[in-house]
């Protein structure tokens, strides 16, 4: 059956092989001593570093093998730009069956499960202690975040960058509220232990309208678009993602419908504006980084677009230090920690089948070389990201910003997406439900059990109910 | 003898009994390679597990199972319903009768302002896609950016909205209805102008209004066009998403079937992109298309509309 497939697929192709000319690049002799690496990544303007933090790094790389007396130079050739994650994926899986593919790939940390799975890239280690002995600079890595690059036990990713999802509050309007300055400098540390939760925030949010404090919708704005931030919520509550155990995804019902009434709730109490899922980005970033609404979750990196973009003209990060706040995403149940959701990117090395070229020890000694506090920092600090390396919480060029130094805390709790093939089919089913929760079309408990009964069709045995 | 019939017998006369094979053979290459192939490919995909996590390499076949969970999914019927649906209003209130009351407007007004009229009515179907619907997103946004807000809402004094989502279905029929008006208004305002000037005349002459004339006289000189427009535009609604894509990608109960079939097969947040799924219900697709195409050319009886040449033969 493979077999009429394949002849199939190549009667499609061959005419597209006779029209595309003399394109065809005939596989060169190229010797020993040229290696070519080619490294992919996407990413807002601000996070070209991604890609150009291999320029320096190539040539560390080859002024050491030049000194041991290796014999063959490193060549790289980046690729970047600001596609959906979705359309990376696409063409990478496209590359990769045609043998094409990047040798080194960044992606979200999730995307190691389907990679993996297609064997289009491999495993860096055996475990943990192993990669750290590999390179002093994977030694460097926070610990915690090869978490985020293990599936069955290996290492498939060296973690990229990092950033929290944090709550964002206005200080004047705060203050005009009638919260004094210790009251709101209080906040973040109240919601790390659990005593100012997501009700506390509605109440607050609340009275802030009908004081006219913020106008009406304007006390609370969730993210306007699709994205893992809303998991925030369903996490506050008690759910989880996975059961490591059993390798299986776990949806929670109870911290689904908890979740999903909180969506329905910001809208009923006049928070957050009808039909607001959709609201344009950029109307969304002009609102929230002017001050116009009480409180927002967004993303740490947005804290650089903010800054560069939108207040540009009003002293960029001067007036957000003085006009707004941050803290981890409230927790649903009091007493319990506030957290936040990161969400790594890392970089993938592929094999040599879907690159077709060799040199994968190349390919992950440059990944070394690319993990220096210097080279993090450059990425950090322009995109606002959290770094990732132990040694940058020490390093001047890092720690003298002071966003990230005051959220770098914030990884003592968070979490991350799990690393599950079919987790892209859980998000679906779990966004779909709640918008019909927010946006009324559904009841909370009726979109609980349009979803879990819609994720049990999808997933099957893949799922576990709790 | 008519030298034209001359001449067609002396270049048919002498040629071999196959003839006609290689006359068609560049017309079937294409129509083999970039509409048989696709379909029979579809086909076998839709028989396997085949998704990114297998890869081209690692995939296994299936046989009925993707069609079977298609026909247990909790959303299939909603999918379906809403595409009928979608199909449906964008085709009788705009792709038919929007276009059938401009190309009627312009065919009795002034030759030049007519033109300039229909000239304006392909505007949206000459924008770029993406540029188009971020006008309307413009157009819908809410409050206080939106033009729908701010210039007629705000000053009505009424409550101002963000009006995709509160009427979504209005939307996505509005948005492909205003491009595909334009399809039928071409071909029927081009139909109305063919029907010889001294029909028309003499039925107002006989003393028939302009209603009378449209009913008795128009309409029927569009059979042809009127089936044609209705055959290919419930095709094409059918399998058209990009505008809902960009639009409102699926959201507020937005997902038509090609839509559906496209975020499963090609487009998901996050990783697995479920290839032999996606393209099950993109068989689907496939298959209703092949039938009520079938169903329109019977039922329409579209040959005894084609009228035979009118040139001797013989």
């Amino acid at each position: 059956m493979k077999r009429i497939f394949l002849l199939l697929l190549a009667l499609m192709v061959f005419p597209a092989l006779i029209f595309a000319g003399g394109k065809q690049e005939v596989a060169k002799e190229e010797g020993p001593k040229e290696v070519k690496i080619v490294i992919r990544a996407k990413g807002n303007p601000t996070e070209h570093w991604k890609v150009d933090a291999f320029d320096e790094a190539v040539k560390l790389l080859n002024e050491e093998l030049q000194a041991e007396g290796d014999n063959r130079t490193v060549v790289i050739e980046k690729i970047f730009d600001d596609a959906s994650w979705a359309d990376v994926v696409r063409s990478f899986a496209m590359s990769a069956d045609a043998g094409e593919a990047p040798d080194i790939i960044l992606g979200g940390h999730e995307h190691i499960a389907v990679y993996s799975t297609a064997g289009y890239i491999i495993p860096l280690a055996d475990s943990v202690s192993e990669i750290k002995k590999m390179y002093p600079e994977f030694d460097d890595v926070i610990d915690n975040l090869w978490a985020s690059c293990m599936l069955h036990g290996k290492v498939w990713g060296v973690p990229q960058d990092i950033e929290a999802r944090p709550l964002y509050y206005s200080i004047p309007k705060l203050k005009a509220l009638g919260w004094s300055n210790a009251k709101i400098k209080a906040l973040p540390e109240r919601i790390k232990k659990g005593e100012f939760t997501l009700d506390d925030m509605i109440a607050t949010a609340k009275e802030a309208v009908a004081k006219g404090v913020v106008e009406p919708g304007h006390g609370y704005w969730h993210r306007p678009k699709r994205g893992p931030d809303f998991y925030q919520y369903y996490f506050s509550y008690g759910g989880y993602f996975y059961d490591p155990d059993e390798n299986k995804l776990v949806i929670v019902e109870d911290a689904l419908e908890k979740w999903y009434a909180f969506q329905r709730k910001i809208v009923d109490e006049g928070i957050t504006p009808e039909n607001f899922i959709g609201t344009d980005w950029r109307i969304w970033h002009d609102t929230v980084s002017h001050g116009k609404a009480l409180f927002w979750n967004g993303g740490s990196w947005q804290w650089g677009e903010w800054a560069g973009i939108y207040l540009k003209d009003q002293g960029g990060q001067e007036y957000l230090f003085e006009n707004v706040g941050y803290a981890l995403q409230p927790s649903g149940v009091r007493g319990k920690s506030g957290g936040t959701l990161s969400h790594p990117t890392v970089y993938m090395v592929t094999t040599e089948k879907a690159s077709g070229r060799k040199g994968r020890d190349l390919a992950v000694r440059l990944l070394a070389k690319v993990t220096t506090k210097e080279l993090n920092t450059k990425h950090a600090v322009e995109s606002t990201h959290i770094g990732i390396l132990k040694s940058q919480a020490n390093y001047p060029p890092y720690n003298k910003d002071r966003f990230l130094s005051d959220v770098i805390y914030m990884l003592d709790y968070n979490y991350f997406l799990p690393n599950h093939v079919m987790f892209s089919t859980w998000e679906d089913a779990v966004w779909e439900g709640m918008q019909a929760a927010e946006i009324g079309q559904r009841s909370p408990q009726d979109s609980t059990a349009a979803t879990i009964k819609l994720l049990q069709a999808e997933l099957g045995d893949a799922l576990i109910v709790k | 003898m008519n030298p034209d019939i001359e001449m067609t017998e002396k270049t048919t006369g002498g040629g071999g009994k196959y003839d006609w094979f290689w006359f068609l053979l560049p017309a079937l290459i294409l129509v083999v390679i970039f509409f048989f192939l696709p379909i029979i490919i579809t086909f076998f995909i839709s028989g396997t597990n085949m998704s990114t996590a297998t890869g081209f390499q690692n995939w296994k076949w299936i046989g009925l199972k993707n069609y079977q969970r298609i026909s247990s999914h909790p959303e299939t019927l909603e999918h379906l319903w809403l595409t009928v649906k979608y199909v449906a209003f964008t085709l009788v209130f705009f792709n038919l009768g929007m276009s059938l009351v401009i190309a009627l407007l312009t065919t009795h007004i002034s030759r030049g302002v007519g033109f300039l009229f229909r000239a304006v009515w392909l505007l949206p179907r000459i924008t770029p896609v993406v540029v188009y619907v971020m006008m309307w997103r413009f157009i819908a946004a809410d409050a206080p950016y939106g033009i729908l807000n701010q210039i007629i809402i705000k000053p009505l004094g009424l409550k101002t909205a963000n009006w995709l989502p509160m009427a979504p279905f209005l939307f996505i029929v509005l948005v492909n209805g205003f491009i595909g008006a334009s399809f039928g208004m071409i071909l029927f305002s081009s139909a109305i102008e063919s029907i010889p000037k001294d029909l028309m005349m003499a039925s107002l002459v006989d003393g028939s209004s302009y209603l009378q004339r449209i009913r008795y006289l128009i309409i029927p000189h569009l059979r042809w066009p009127l089936l044609f427009v209705t055959t290919f535009q419930t095709l094409s609604l059918m399998t058209s998403f990009e505008q809902i894509l960009v639009l409102t990608d699926g959201a507020y109960n937005t997902e038509v079937w090609a839509l559906w079939a496209y975020h499963k097969a090609l487009s998901t947040y996050s990783g697995n992109l479920q290839w032999g799924f996606g393209t099950a219900l993109a068989a689907i697709l496939v298959t209703i298309g092949i039938v009520m195409a079938v169903i329109y050319m019977r039922y329409f009886k579209f040959e005894e509309l084609v009228q035979e040449p009118k040139i001797e033969t013989q």
